[in-house]
């Protein structure tokens, strides 16, 4: 695909290019909706419509960001291209340090207990399921069928034992929402700054991805401290999991179909994937989220993003499973 | 501190390994005390059974692996003294072939060679897309510039990843076991590349290799390994001799001499 140097020049005006489409799509997420709000005589709610929408977008954008970036993280450090925070559990573990401390502790440690919650399952799948540092994707599913099951049953058993009125919360939030009435902008503002810190570092750090890609010695030889940047990667990618399952509910997916179709049209340079990842999935999730509210002006109810993503996820990765990954991995 | 730096043991040695140990479980060395050097501009080739700690040497040798005993010495300086980084600007470390499908072509592949030069945000210079399209020239491999890695055959994949450390302009290359999955005419193809980059272009150049009439035909220097330990070092006639091979690989062989090259090469001969 590089048939040209990547220049400075030609980086910047990509990342313009990628920006320019990510605000475009917010522009007409926070014009369009499920109802016709711009009627001059009720300027009031008009405004206040507006402002949820505003919300729900800039949720959206850096949620998506988030779960993008990590999903591209995952898959140059696991070497695996199925590797996805939803799919590893690495969302279910954050679910469940976020019910667990919205439940006993307090709401606003959520963003934490969320980390501690990814962080601890990525440990624990690397440390089950890595063979000299690569995962194998048989493997990969096993393991993330497995911890998607413990949490699962972890946090229904947390469910069981929590009040009537906070079960049904539970369960509304584990579908992964973004539209909502009662905004929490801080947390927005803290996930917004994790994303595009960790966006800023993964830049970084995409010459060291692409060459871990290829090989661990070859990344080392060519002077890639290969254990530090895992380290480094595994806490940022867990991070921003842990703040936006906080914030949204376990969306799955975007880390998946997003890494996917840029490689699709960029090809597998990480040095034009991260800026690409990070805007893309912050527009596709704004994108999504808006179907979900024109959605709920034709049928009255609105589905919840994390079920949009999840039925376009679910047929995408099997397509992946089929095609793509296996051709490629038949010629090993 | 300038004294202590310089190297004690050989006086002309540009990478020396020193008295190196290493385990990697507690109580199973795989290096014992392994002691070689190899000069400036020299092919030095690596040869011992299997499990007898050739490739974890080279690893040492790249700074991949840290000796729990002894150092390495790049041009009398022990390895830990380089800065991080800096290693890859000197010594380039092809891998044993394993393919990770990632999609690259080969021109991105030895474009990489060029991470130890290029900054954080690796963005390239005109000079180090010339320094690319120039290994893929001396390696013959332009015409696959464009093309994935995983559809060239094992031969031109390998010599587009010798490409790749070629790129990174360094002093000394090491291969471990690089026509390995290789036929002759691609095993020859290889070595003559090695050869003419040490005679032409004064690189030093380090393999492992389990050929050992491949190896005597192109190397200056032989080093002979076994459990750990160098056995044999010497020029091919001083290596390639039944009384040394015979009990290293615990099997009978026969020298001979190639009448074209007069360089030896090995008969083995299995218990009748």
């Amino acid at each position: 695909m590089n048939t040209r140097p990547l220049t400075p020049r030609r980086y910047l005006r990509a990342l313009a290019a990628w920006v320019l489409l990510l605000l475009a799509v917010s522009a007409a997420a926070v014009v369009l909706g499920a109802e016709n709000i711009w009627a001059w005589d009720a300027w009031d709610k008009t405004r206040d419509v507006l402002t949820l929408r505003l919300y729900s977008v800039l949720t959206a954008a850096v949620v998506g960001a988030a779960l993008a970036l990590a999903g591209l993280a995952f898959q140059a450090l696991l070497r695996n291209p199925l590797a996805e925070p939803y799919v590893l559990g690495v969302s279910g573990g954050a679910g469940l340090g976020v019910i667990l401390s919205s439940l006993y502790l307090t709401a606003v440690a959520a963003p934490v207990f969320g980390f501690v919650g990814a962080l601890v399952t990525v440990g624990v799948v690397y440390a089950v399921a890595q063979r000299r540092g690569r995962l194998e994707p048989y493997t990969l599913l096993l393991t993330g069928v497995i911890i998607n099951a413990f949490y699962g049953a972890a946090i229904m058993l947390v469910t069981a034992l929590a009040s009537p009125e906070r079960r049904g919360e539970i369960a509304y939030w584990m579908m992964g929402t973004i539209s909502t009435f009662d905004p929490k902008w801080s947390l927005v503002a803290v996930v917004g700054g994790l994303a595009l810190a960790a966006a800023v570092l993964f830049a970084f750090l995409a010459k060291g991805f692409n060459l871990v890609a290829v090989g661990e010695d070859t990344a080392g030889a060519l002077g890639v401290p290969v254990n530090r940047l895992r380290l480094v990667t595994f806490v940022t990618a867990s991070l921003v999991t842990g703040a936006s399952v906080a914030l949204a509910g376990p969306i799955g997916f975007v880390g998946l179909i997003c890494p996917h179709l840029l490689r699709m049209a960029l090809g597998p340079d990480h040095r034009r994937l991260v800026p690409a990842v990070a805007c893309f999935g912050a527009s596709l999730l704004v994108a999504a989220d808006l179907a979900t509210r024109l959605l709920e002006g034709i049928g009255g109810v609105a589905p919840p993003v994390g079920v949009l993503t999840a039925m376009a996820g679910g047929p995408f990765f099997i397509y992946l499973l089929r095609t793509r990954w296996r051709r490629k991995t038949e010629i090993r | 501190m300038a004294t202590e730096n310089r190297n004690p043991i050989a006086g002309d040695a540009y990478l020396a390994a020193e008295g190196l140990a290493f385990a990697y479980t507690p109580g199973e060395p795989v290096l014992r005390n392994l002691t070689v050097a190899v000069a400036r501009g020299r092919l030095a080739c690596v040869l011992g059974p299997n499990g007898c700690g050739k490739t974890t040497l080279l690893r040492m040798l790249v700074g991949l692996l840290v000796p729990s005993r002894g150092r390495v010495r790049l041009a009398g300086t022990p390895l830990e003294a380089y800065p991080p980084g800096s290693i890859a600007r000197r010594v380039a470390y092809v891998p044993q072939e394993t393919l990770a499908a990632v999609g690259f072509t080969a021109l991105e592949t030895v474009l990489m060679g060029r991470s130890p030069h290029t900054g954080a945000l690796g963005f390239e210079s005109s000079g180090d897309w010339h320094a690319a399209r120039e290994a893929l020239r001396r390696t013959d491999t332009e015409r696959f510039a464009q093309r994935s890695l995983e559809d060239l055959s094992g031969g031109e994949r390998q010599r587009v990843i010798i490409a790749r450390a070629l790129a990174q302009e360094p002093d000394v290359i090491l291969l471990d076991e690089p026509t390995s999955f290789l036929d002759i005419r691609h095993q020859h193809g290889i070595y003559g590349l090695l050869r003419r980059l040490v005679t032409e272009e004064g690189k030093t150049v380090v393999a492992v290799s389990h050929d050992l009439s491949l190896a005597a035909a192109y190397a200056d220097r032989l080093v002979l390994i076994d459990e750990g330990r160098v056995v044999a070092a010497g020029t091919p006639d001083e290596v390639i001799r039944p009384e040394v091979l015979s009990p290293v690989y615990e099997t009978a062989v026969e020298v001979r001499t190639d009448e074209v090259t007069g360089r030896p090469y090995v008969l083995p001969r299995p218990p009748a």
